[in-house]
């Protein structure tokens, strides 16, 4: 029996899968869209039968659900090898905490907003105008600019009560709100900067890391070592505190580095205790001549530490797309140094959390 | 077992589908559509998706191989954890059918307490 082109095109789908899924299930699930098809048990039994299937393709359908079973098997789903397992964890951990950064900076933003159109008439008409200028276009600048933060508050919150569903709905809505600056500059000066392309592509990717981390067979959603509620509530107020203490003025991505750099700290702190523990505890194993092959999972760690790496690499693009801007423009001394500060230690914080993570994978357990 | 979580329509019909006897992946498509009658219509990437899942938690387990016309075919029967979990569904789904036949059936009752009834069926 020679396969017919049908049966080659629908293996060509199934390359999508991950080697370790088409060894164990390429031949049977071949074998089971064949006979769904129509094949006859022995094949085609005579040449017009053969040229029919030629002429068959799979439909889309069948392509998407192997596209679906593509990306939950990559996403550490029932079964899965061990470095994927990390790899889904990974992305949780990823769509976790971009959704309360991007929650945090755009409800700080919003509150700081409100506060300081108190402060004078001038200060009002600053955040009326967003709203009056250019006509109906300003109007839905506006709508995007305040139904953001509620947005992927949201997303978040649904997302921690275990809803991925709704987190989806509303991390979507977040994205196009966070992508209108795009279409806003593109329309008025005909050219984008790095930072406004930076700031939708990040809205996506959280989009892609909840919508692909949180399959069926993903476990439930959770923050490492802290509450939901108080993690948000603490982001806020370290994003709001380092903005009001800096009498020279900030820009728009120092509460998000700053709050990058203390999350990545508190990390890379809690890896050297973990480190130091284990160390002290094998020494003493060693002194009572009773150690045993005791199971370290290093992989929740690994986890952890690889999102916030790569959390930490959107956060140096963003940094370093708003610097580009700054660059060109005449700031005071005191802001730019900040900024070039702020974009070195995020580069050594995304190299140390890169490191400590690769470490925590070696020593994460090999089965699945 | 994993975490207990809520059966999917999709697993529920292909626990049903083992109950009887088992079946090989076409096998089982087969039966879902019939079972039922044409609304739930699998696709092969799905079935594979559910019996991953059900295989990880204990409620299927492979049954045998067989290699026909240099095919493989692997047959699939239900665990005894899955016949459990299977009729804790079945139950919990008939006891809420006879809650809404209940609600269904004091509504027609009420005489003319139920708007959008008023002018009774035809």
């Amino acid at each position: 029996m020679t396969a017919t082109l049908l049966e080659q095109r629908y293996r060509a789908v199934l390359r999508l899968l991950p080697a370790y899924y088409r060894r164990a299930r390429e031949e049977e699930m071949v074998e089971t869209f064949l006979l769904r098809v129509g094949v006859a048990e022995d094949g085609a039994e005579d040449e017009d039968e053969a040229r029919d299937l030629d002429l068959m393709r799979p439909s889309w359908r069948e392509v998407g659900s192997v596209v679906t079973l593509a990306v939950r098997s990559r996403m550490g789903a029932a079964g899965a090898p061990s470095g994927y397992v990390t790899l889904g964890g990974a992305v949780r951990h990823f769509a976790l905490f971009a959704l309360l950064l991007q929650a945090a900076a755009t409800v700080t933003e919003a509150a700081l907003s409100l506060a300081w159109s108190s402060r004078s008439a001038y200060d009002r008409s600053l955040l009326l105008d967003v709203f009056t200028s250019d006509g109906g276009y300003g109007w839905a600048r506006g709508v995007a600019l305040w139904a953001a933060p509620p947005l992927w508050t949201a997303a978040y919150a649904t997302l921690l009560r275990q809803r991925p569903r709704g987190a989806r709905l509303f991390a979507v809505a977040a994205a196009v709100a966070a992508s209108e600056p795009l279409v806003d500059e593109a329309h008025w000066s005909g050219t984008v900067t790095a930072l406004t392309v930076a700031t939708a592509v990040f809205g996506w990717l959280t989009v892609l890391a909840v919508c692909c981390g949180f399959h069926a067979d993903a476990g439930p959603a959770w923050l490492p070592a802290v509450p939901p509620g108080l993690a948000f509530l603490g982001t806020c107020v370290l994003m709001g505190g380092s903005v009001v203490i800096r009498p020279e003025g900030v820009d728009s991505q120092w509460a998000t580095g700053t709050a990058f750099a203390v999350a990545a700290a508190a990390c890379l702190a809690a890896r050297a205790l973990a480190a130091r523990t284990d160390r002290d505890r094998n020494d003493r194993d060693r002194n009572d001549r009773a150690r045993t092959d005791r199971p370290r999972n290093d992989r929740p760690a690994a986890e952890t530490t690889l999102a916030l790496a790569a959390l930490g690499l959107v956060v140096l693009t963003l940094r370093a797309g708003l610097l580009a801007v700054e660059l060109d423009v005449d700031l005071p001394a005191g802001l730019l140094a900040g900024a070039v500060a702020q974009l070195a230690v995020t580069v050594l914080l995304v190299a140390a959390l890169a490191a400590v993570g690769a470490r925590d994978l070696r020593a994460a357990p090999r089965t699945g | 077992m994993t975490t207990p979580r809520s059966m999917t329509q999709s697993a529920f019909f292909v626990l049903t589908a083992l109950t009887d006897e088992p079946r090989h992946g076409y096998g089982i498509l087969q039966e879902v559509e019939e079972l039922s009658e044409g609304r739930v219509e699998l696709r092969v990437g799905t079935l594979y998706g559910v019996l991953d899942r059900l295989t990880a938690d204990g409620l299927i387990a492979l049954d045998r191989e067989e290699v026909q016309q240099g095919r493989l075919r692997r047959y699939y029967r239900l665990t005894d954890e899955g016949l459990a979990a299977l009729d804790e569904e079945a139950e919990r789904m008939a006891a809420g059918a006879r809650a809404a036949s209940r609600r269904i059936a004091a509504r027609r009752a009420a005489p003319g307490a139920a708007p959008g009834l008023a002018g009774g069926t035809a």
